[in-house]
């Protein structure tokens, strides 16, 4: 005699285990979090307060001053700074193609030159842009050629980063039928390269122009032109409504630039 | 029989105007701003001598302080990234048309769009008052600035799920908690957790330029160093910082690899513009 077969109930299967990669990024996630609230006395209840007490710069935000949109000095300020983008993005930008192309393998026979072209395109991305600002108004003084200088700098750096990686991934083939048929590398870069790339870059140019607005609205802080030096001027004075009323001209500039831009970038590629 | 002609290349019109406009508008820019470009000629032997002075006798003694500013700049960054992101992991999924409707994602969208617009230095400027010279008024100035570009990159990735977790998620009974578990998380998180990583990369750029109008870090060692002419300390704090950011965007880009490419196959990743 046998006993009837026991079916158990089947068992709900184990979720995969857990990576030690995920239990680590975790830990190092939070660990970092606590450890870097405790270096800058981070409190919730300090944000709570400050924000909540009665202050200038708030009391500004709700009563802008519109007049700022057509005031003389500060149109002229903003016209300066539109200026400062568009000379810095067409300089820098320009500068940035040889300066990328230098740094890939096919456009550099030089392996050394290569490495320092690598090597200086990396420090220069490093710099921010009104550390750049900061650095040149000490070196050539207060005005708006700083200004041009940092935000040159700065768009090699955008420019020259993304062109990088779009150099990276082209077709290897035109490289190899120019160099086939003879030709010296800046033919070759001329007829093989620039074409691939062309689209591309200049869409680079129109969102590195995009991030170079929004730069130079700042560049008046540290002395070197534009608007920034007018925020700087009603900073000064504690006059948070005018402060306000530019920033608020600064935004329809910069809303307008984008849709242009964006627009004119989704043609492009 | 005459040998073939070479055909003529066709005439792009609208690259050809589009150029001509570009020239005109920058070198309306050029003629236009009150530059004096003679200061240019001097520029080499003025940068010369500020690298001499800055780059020459660098007090290393003053490696220590500096360092802790900079690891207080690295703070303020990865605090307000973490707030930022916080922020904005709820709020994207109130702008992903495939999870709320068009017109709340419209709506939302434009609040990113407005924080996305405002450099971090003007939020600075504007909490600084409220918040005095303090770290604090860095971090949250950050947290503000990171949650427009975050929200963004964030909905986007939640557009362009599959629905396929969902509906198994749904096949079997599960709840609204592990819907979004088991169904939604794991398709967005590896990409989440990359972009957090990539903005505090930008935003280690941006804390130690903040430092610089007084939000407290390595910016403000350099900018006080430049003021008072101490150019051998701002060009020791000019190194650090570059090396601090090559070193985080090398570190952080590893971790960035080892999430979206999974555990083989890590390559060195490419630095933040």
């Amino acid at each position: 005699m046998s006993s009837p077969a026991v079916v158990s109930a089947p068992s709900i299967p184990r979720g995969p285990r857990v990576g030690r990669f995920i239990v680590w990024g975790i830990v190092g996630v939070i660990g970092l979090t606590i450890v870097t609230a405790i270096t800058v006395e981070f409190s919730f209840l300090d944000i709570f307060r400050n924000l909540t007490r009665r202050n200038l710069v708030l009391d500004g935000l709700l009563s802008p001053d519109i007049g700022q949109l057509w005031s003389e000095r500060s149109l002229s300020a903003f016209v300066e700074t539109l200026q400062l983008a568009i000379l810095g993005t067409a300089t820098g930008g320009l500068v940035a193609l040889p300066l990328s192309i230098w740094a890939t393998d096919y456009g550099n026979p030089y392996v050394w030159l290569r490495n320092m072209v690598r090597i200086f395109n990396a420090v220069v991305r490093s710099i921010p842009d009104l550390l750049w600002a900061l650095i040149f108004v000490t070196a050539v003084g207060i005005g708006v050629l700083p200004g041009l200088l940092a935000l040159f700098f700065f768009s090699i750096a955008v420019v020259s980063k993304l062109t990088a990686d779009t150099l990276d991934s082209v077709d290897r083939q035109p490289i190899e039928a120019a160099l086939a048929a003879g030709a010296p590398t800046i033919s070759m870069v001329h007829t093989a390269v620039v074409p691939q790339i062309l689209p591309a870059y200049t869409s680079f140019l129109l969102y590195g122009f995009e991030l170079n607005l929004r730069a130079s609205a700042v560049l008046g802080l540290v002395g070197a032109g534009g608007i920034g030096a007018r925020i700087e001027f009603f900073r000064g004075r504690g006059e948070w409504s005018e402060v306000w009323g530019i920033v608020l001209m600064f935004f329809l500039v910069v809303f307008l630039v984008e849709r242009l831009s964006v627009s004119l970038r989704r043609r492009l590629v | 029989m005459s040998a073939p002609r070479i055909p003529q290349r066709p005439v792009d019109w609208v690259r050809r105007i589009g150029t001509a406009v570009v020239v005109i508008i920058v070198v309306w820019s050029l003629l236009d701003l009150e530059i004096r470009w003679e200061r240019l000629i001097d520029l080499p032997r003025d940068m010369a001598i500020l690298a001499g002075l800055m780059f020459s006798n660098m007090p290393l003694e003053r490696i220590p302080s500096l360092l802790g500013a900079l690891w207080e700049s690295v703070s303020i960054a990865w605090l307000g990234t973490i707030l930022a992101a916080l922020v904005a992991i709820p709020l994207s999924f109130f702008a992903a048309e495939n999870l709320v409707g068009r017109p709340a994602a419209w709506l939302m969208r434009q609040v990113f769009n407005v924080l996305r617009a405002i450099p971090e230095v003007i939020l600075a400027i504007a909490l600084i008052p409220i918040f005095g010279l303090t770290p604090m008024a860095g971090v949250l100035a950050i947290a503000i600035g990171s949650v427009g570009t975050l929200g963004k990159l964030f909905y986007e990735v939640a557009e362009a799920i599959r629905r396929g977790p969902l509906e198994a998620v749904d096949a079997v009974g599960g709840s609204l908690i592990q819907r979004f578990r088991w169904g939604l998380l794991p398709q967005v998180l590896p990409e989440y957790a990359s972009f957090v990583l990539y903005r505090f990369e930008v935003n280690i750029r941006a804390s130690a330029v903040m430092g610089l109008i007084g939000a407290g870090g390595i910016g403000n060692d350099v900018a006080q160093a430049l003021r008072f002419k101490e150019f051998g300390i701002a060009g020791l704090g000019l190194v650090i910082i570059i090396l601090g950011t090559i070193a985080i965007d090398y570190l952080s880009g590893l971790v960035r690899n080892r999430i979206i490419r999974g555990p083989a196959g890590v390559s060195i990743a490419v630095a933040a513009p």
